[in-house]
């Protein structure tokens, strides 16, 4: 029942992320065909050598030449894109709330009074966030391979799953993260602020330092121009996920109401 | 008979606020507890240390012998204990049969019958949401959770606290109805004192986080002695220097004193039940004072309460009062004596 609870309390985040990323996945396979209608238009405007030679340039040639095929315009639009980055709000939205935003609601003198330890009331909030989580990460891709066939394409199966693995465990570090600081601050506010903050800061560090580019895991982009999934990555992310999550259950542990 | 609640030198610091210093209390099986105290007098902290919701700075607390800080001790604790909570707050997003099935799930002891006839009772609809609920229709859904658990003690902290008064009495009469049909233990914090003396049958008074009065009800009223001199004129300024005396109130031409057990330490009354209270009467005041004085004591004085008054009636006896009324004391009486402020 401590899981009935929990998807009560989530239940409209997680429909509302998942229509969301869903659509949006959803709508890039018919983006391709307006894009490709494009890309004649901008490949006459960046083929001059003045652009070509900028960094700018270079960036652009690139993501035009990645559109070329449905494969390369939906990993560049709908993963690596909206997935990532609208993903990473929707997990860091699912990760707040909990018993110590229920004290502020009233509620969680009831649900301390029952013959539950505070562990088990945390690990049944964070284990349902995370299967909704790990849900929206594999629907939106799959959406896609569903889609695919209606404009003539086709994208696979096996690419999706592996997409979505990375956006998930990706995702589960920021869940976590805001997971955790629930267990700090009794609002939903600060904690969303906090995390979006601290994933905002780690976009612009990634940019000096390629190594901490937690998003080039979530995004797949070794598997997609490589074939092979960043393992150290998606297990250095796991590892720091389940920190943060045994983190956020000491912290409760301890905590007085 | 055993405890159910034991605490002993119980602190609980939050940050700089001391809410408990070194609370002592014994909560006997079978009772009624009454347990009361100012506001921040440090009762819900008691209740929130007592179901592991806070952890004490120092000093024991135990709930069936066992230590709610341990985490599965706190489980064991919890599963054998019903509690409602002063707001009454509960899902908001769940319905009166939801949040009924919710809680059943917990309880393997859940009285199933208890349910039917407590919805019956509070006429609550299991369809109705909790959010649309009023206050008082929110403490009967959180009293029907806390009666059908098959629970050894209640735990309630001000249960008819926002209650219009019959609602409270009805509450109240379920209360006392329950404890005498299932056999459990009540430990309940209230302000409303008529409340306590109405239902409780032990009580324990606590003030700035320690207990300053506790025992039997009976045997505390009976510690206590209200002695009222009437004077021809006024009354006379008179500083009253017998042992026991707690409070020197003149009004016109009366004189009322309140006499109790001595100062400078907590008042306890050997545990016992209220059926074990021996009646002990007549007031002493037809023996001491002066020939017209009309006594109408408490006919369950003790001894202890006796001599304290007796002392203070030899003493005043000199001031030739026209009449002396030995007259019982409420709890209201014993709070106010043992919560007063220093000023």
């Amino acid at each position: 029942m401590l899981w009935h609870k929990a998807w009560l309390e989530t239940r409209w985040r997680f429909i509302i992320a998942l229509l969301i990323l869903t659509m949006m996945a959803g709508s890039s396979v018919y983006g391709f065909i307006a894009t490709q209608r494009l890309l004649p238009v901008l490949n006459a405007n960046t083929g001059s050598p003045t652009v070509e030679a900028t960094g700018l340039g270079e960036a652009i040639r690139e993501a035009i030449e990645l559109q070329k095929t449905f494969r390369g315009f939906v990993w560049y639009q709908a993963i690596r894109q909206n997935l990532t980055q609208m993903g990473v709000f929707f997990a860091i939205l699912l990760g707040c709330g909990g018993l110590l935003s229920e004290s502020t609601k009233g509620s969680a003198l009831f649900t301390l009074a029952l013959p539950v330890t505070r562990k088990r009331l945390f690990g049944a909030r964070a284990g349902t966030g995370l299967a909704q989580w790990f849900a929206i990460a594999m629907v939106a891709p799959l959406s896609i391979v569903l889609l695919a066939p209606s404009i003539g394409e086709r994208f696979s199966i096996v690419d999706a799953l592996a997409h979505g693995l990375c956006v998930f465990v990706g995702g589960a570090v920021f869940f976590s993260l805001a997971s955790f600081l629930s267990t700090l601050f009794g609002d939903v506010w600060r904690p969303l602020l906090i995390a979006i903050g601290i994933a905002c800061a780690i976009a612009l560090a990634s940019f000096a330092a390629p190594q901490l580019a937690i998003f080039s895991v979530m995004n797949g982009e070794s598997y997609f121009r490589y074939g092979t999934l960043p393992w150290t990555g998606l297990l250095i992310s796991a590892v720091l996920a389940m920190a943060l999550l045994y983190s956020a259950a000491e912290t409760l542990e301890r905590r007085d109401f | 008979m055993s405890d159910v609640i034991e605490t002993a030198g119980l602190w609980k610091v939050y940050e700089d606020v001391e809410a408990l210093q070194g609370l002592d209390l014994r909560v006997p099986q079978g009772s009624i507890f009454g347990f009361l105290g100012r506001n921040g007098a440090g009762k819900t902290t008691t209740i929130k240390v007592l179901l592991g919701m806070a952890r004490p700075t120092r000093g024991e607390a135990r709930v069936f012998g066992q230590s709610p800080v341990d985490a599965q001790s706190g489980v064991d604790i919890r599963s054998r204990v019903a509690f409602v909570s002063d707001e009454k707050d509960l899902y908001d997003y769940m319905t009166v049969g939801e949040i009924i099935a919710f809680t059943r799930s917990f309880y393997p002891r859940w009285r199933n019958d208890l349910e039917q006839q407590y919805l019956r009772k509070f006429e609550l609809t299991p369809g109705r949401e909790i959010k649309g609920l009023s206050r008082g229709t929110r403490t009967k859904v959180a009293l029907l959770l806390a009666l059908c658990r098959g629970a050894e003690l209640l735990m309630l902290d001000e249960p008819t606290s926002g209650l219009d008064p019959a609602m409270a009495e009805d509450v109240l009469q379920s209360l006392v109805a329950h404890v005498g049909r299932e056999a459990s233990t009540v430990f309940f914090s209230s302000h409303q004192l008529s409340e306590v003396e109405q239902i409780a049958d032990h009580v324990a008074i606590i003030d700035r986080g320690q207990t300053v009065v506790s025992g039997p009800l009976d045997e505390l009223r009976a510690q206590y002695q209200r002695i009222q001199l009437v004077f021809e004129g006024d009354a006379p300024e008179i500083r009253v220097h017998a042992p026991g005396t707690h409070r020197v109130r003149r009004q016109g031409r009366v004189l009322t004193v309140l006499t109790g057990p001595p100062k400078g330490g907590p008042s306890q009354v050997n545990a016992v039940g209220p059926s074990q209270v021996n009646a002990v009467g007549p007031s002493h005041a037809n023996a001491v004072g002066p020939s017209h004085a009309n006594a109408v004591g408490p006919s369950h004085a003790n001894a202890a309460g006796s001599s304290h008054a007796t002392a203070v009636v030899e003493e005043l006896r000199g001031y030739r009062p026209t009449s002396i009324d030995v007259t019982p004391v409420t709890l209201k009486d014993i709070f106010l004596e043992s919560v007063k402020t220093e000023d």
